[in-house]
């Protein structure tokens, strides 16, 4: 199914109100949600329509995305024929050019007459969605559409839908037209293409800053929403880890949390993610809080609105109280020995 | 064919029924049960298998076979899917004479001697998928080149009182076997065999040769092989196991195994990253622990929602538990579903078993375990 869709992500965007996250990573690697990072959403939507073939473009801080992909295996997409494919750019420059690049795209050309997919998928890779693409491409060839953007309540989500070989007239016009990208396509009023707007209903959210993420991540434990991003028949799938179930020990008080393997709970828990692996001693209360894979909270400490970087270190005794608005944010490896921090 | 030659190559058996663990090998082998929360009882030897650097594995099955063979796959979970080598699946076959089951553990080693014979190894390990521990097999390979051994039995000390339900060595202070006691009366050792052996290849393979011979043997390993060389005198030595080693081979065991998991000085310590225990994941999402839920002293695997109250408790992936539910000293299999207001204790819940509001499930007998299958809650309901 589906065979005749081919996947395109652009991972390359960057965004300077993430910085605190994203200082060795880049955006579509960010952790979210206890095991995820945000580029599984997009990659496991396409997956479970039916997309075989997914080209991924991704520019700066590249190593932790790479490392997550690996193969496609996980995602079954380790294929003989099509897979996963990775094209960072050959240049560092600042992509000026804005997400969906042409510049960048044709830096590629190659893969792209190569491919045999009669449409191409382009999506970003910070948006948090579970949705099935098949009707959006049965719905775009009904309406006779040139591209179709979809959009959630009236807004784009930066995914569109076009024949492969429009998409190559349109990298290779570039210069003669003054596209530089897909969004410049569908805003001119005076383009010659049919453009269609996808109405979306279900829930997006595109990570565009550090609010966004923590109320993407708070929203995470409202069950209604949850019971529609993590579905069993489309699962959001992501590189898995050989961790143990959860370890919660007689001392251990949580509650409204999701709690990923491999985390060892001693303390209390409160409205909060915790990721795999991470370690909250006893005596320690952690509340509103995301807390990242393998940082380890030690006894007597307390945090409040914190997110905590992975193989972050929160020595004992330790208070760190930060605001819904502003939640304090501690970066990669990060020690902090007990002392008071509060923004 | 004539493959790469391996120094060792491991057998594992797994074709075994369990009957005593009852529904719960209905449908599959006792090697397939789950245990630990994600794990099934397989993972432990393929996983001490690619911890100890042996990854040429045949794994031998016979009973119930579909949900082993597709669990075990081309074995990627353990880092087993080889160029060479590898994890490979040996089911009974029919050859050109005659068609034939395995009747005991040498004859299904007997009937692979052709896998064997195509890596021709210099040792052979035999395993079994019956117990739950974490062993470095290479270590035993070392001693038992060191003791220039034909064959080497791993050992396990087990209470006095125990050891008359155990295959007993009776061995001399440089630990070679002097004397095989199956299920002794009157025990002169307590050092249990732990069912793991490493034997010379060629050795292995004449006796194995020899025993099909033997129309009075019943191609055992513990009953006729090891007994045969050592009436042969051939150098066999016990190798003296330390550590937390458990078979599960009954509820009740399963159950306490299960328990050991959550004393917090259990010697299988498997958040332990040097030693780890491989599995097929899941892939499902982080556990939801509702604002109603109070969990103390559990194991939870991931895609789980919990609402109710766990104490001491394992609970396997995709399960739910209800509002008001209260769970106690119980094992929840993977994908169970417990409605509101159930209380239930002292019980193993098997996979996929839906538990209905209200329900009240605990053994009439104190320090018996209750085993919960679709069967067992029909019967309830017509009683």
């Amino acid at each position: 199914m589906n065979k005749h869709l081919l996947g395109v992500i652009d991972a390359t965007t960057h965004i300077e109100d993430l910085e605190e996250l994203t200082s060795h990573r880049s955006v579509a690697a960010i952790p979210f949600g206890g095991r995820y990072r945000l580029i599984d959403f997009i990659l496991s939507n396409m997956v479970n329509s039916g997309i075989q073939s997914v080209a991924i473009f991704p520019k700066f801080q590249y190593r932790s995305l790479m490392d997550h992909l690996g193969s496609g295996k996980n995602w079954d997409l380790n294929r003989k024929r099509d897979g996963l494919f990775f094209f960072p750019s050959p240049r560092l420059d600042k992509p000026i050019f804005g997400i969906n690049s042409f510049e960048h795209f044709a830096e590629n050309m190659d893969f792209l007459t190569r491919s045999t997919q009669e449409y191409c998928l382009i999506s970003n890779a910070n948006t948090i969605f579970n949705m099935d693409f098949s009707p959006l491409l049965d719905w775009h060839i009904d309406s006779n559409c040139d591209i179709t953007e979809v959009q959630k309540n009236g807004r784009s989500i930066n995914l569109f839908l076009v024949k492969t070989s429009l998409l190559l007239d349109l990298i290779h016009t570039r210069k003669e037209t003054g596209y530089l990208n897909m969004k410049d396509v569908v805003t001119d009023l005076n383009s010659p293409y049919r453009v269609c707007h996808y109405s979306y209903e279900g829930y997006a959210l595109t990570v565009d800053s550090i609010s966004t993420y923590y109320a993407a991540s708070m929203e995470l434990l409202n069950r209604e929403i949850w019971e529609k991003l993590f579905l069993q028949e489309r699962p959001i799938l992501t590189k898995v880890k050989d961790e143990p179930p959860t370890r919660y020990t007689s001392s251990a008080v949580v509650f409204n949390s999701m709690i990923a393997n491999g985390a060892q709970i001693e303390g209390t828990v409160e409205n909060s993610i915790i990721a795999r692996g991470v370690h909250i001693a006893k005596g320690a209360v952690v509340k509103n809080s995301i807390i990242m894979q393998k940082t380890v909270i030690q006894e007597n400490c307390v945090l409040e609105h914190v997110i905590l970087d992975k193989d972050v270190k929160i020595e004992q005794g330790t208070t760190i109280i930060g605001t819904e608005q502003v939640p304090k944010i501690l970066r990669k490896g990060s020690i902090v020995k007990g002392e008071c921090v509060s923004s | 064919m004539q493959k790469k030659k391996q120094k060792i190559v491991a057998m594992l058996l797994a074709g075994g029924q369990g009957s005593r663990l009852n529904s719960l090998t209905k449908n599959l082998a006792k090697p397939a049960v789950p245990f630990g929360g994600k794990y099934r009882i397989i993972d432990f030897p393929l996983s001490n298998c690619t911890n100890s650097g042996i990854d040429t594995v045949g794994v031998l099955t016979q009973y119930q076979p579909l949900i082993l063979n597709s669990y075990i796959g081309i074995g990627s979970a353990w880092d087993l899917d080889r160029k060479d080598g590898g994890v490979t699946v040996l089911p009974p076959y029919t050859a050109s004479t005659e068609m034939k089951w395995y009747t005991g553990t040498a004859s299904a080693i007997f009937q692979n001697l052709n896998y064997l014979q195509q890596y021709d190894p210099e040792y052979v390990l035999i395993l079994s998928g019956d117990h739950i521990y974490k062993m470095n097999y290479e270590l035993m390979l070392d001693y038992h080149i060191q003791k220039g051994a034909d064959a080497t039995v791993s050992v396990v000390q087990v209470p006095w009182e125990e050891a008359n339900r155990f295959g007993i060595l009776n061995t001399d202070n440089n630990h070679q076997v002097v004397e095989f006691d199956e299920k002794p009366k009157e025990p002169k050792s307590n050092l249990a065999s732990m069912g793991i052996y490493i034997f010379n290849w060629k050795v292995l393979e004449a006796y194995l040769l020899m025993d099909e011979q033997n129309p009075n043997s019943s191609h055992d390993f513990g009953k006729d092989i090891l007994p045969k060389m050592l009436q042969d005198q051939k150098d066999l030595f016990a190798y003296p196991f330390k550590g937390y080693w458990k078979d599960v081979g009954t509820v009740q065991s399963l159950w306490e195994a299960n328990m050991d998991l959550l004393d917090d000085n259990n010697e299988l310590d498997l958040f332990d990253q040097s030693w780890r225990i491989y599995s097929v994941n899941p892939n499902q999402p982080p556990q939801y622990i509702s604002k109603d839920a109070i969990i103390t002293n559990s194991l939870v695997n991931e895609g789980c929602t919990i609402e109710g109250n766990v104490i001491r408790t394992v609970v396997f992936q995709g399960v739910s538990i209800g509002k008001d539910s209260v769970i106690k000293d119980s094992v929840i299999m993977p994908d169970a579903i417990i409605e509101k207001g159930c209380y239930i204790e002292n019980a193993i819940v098997s996979s996929g078993v839906k538990i209905t509001a209200g329900s009240v499930i605990r053994p009439k007998e104190e320090g018996e375990i209750l085993l919960v299958s679709d069967e067992m809650l029909e019967e309830m309901i017509t009683n």
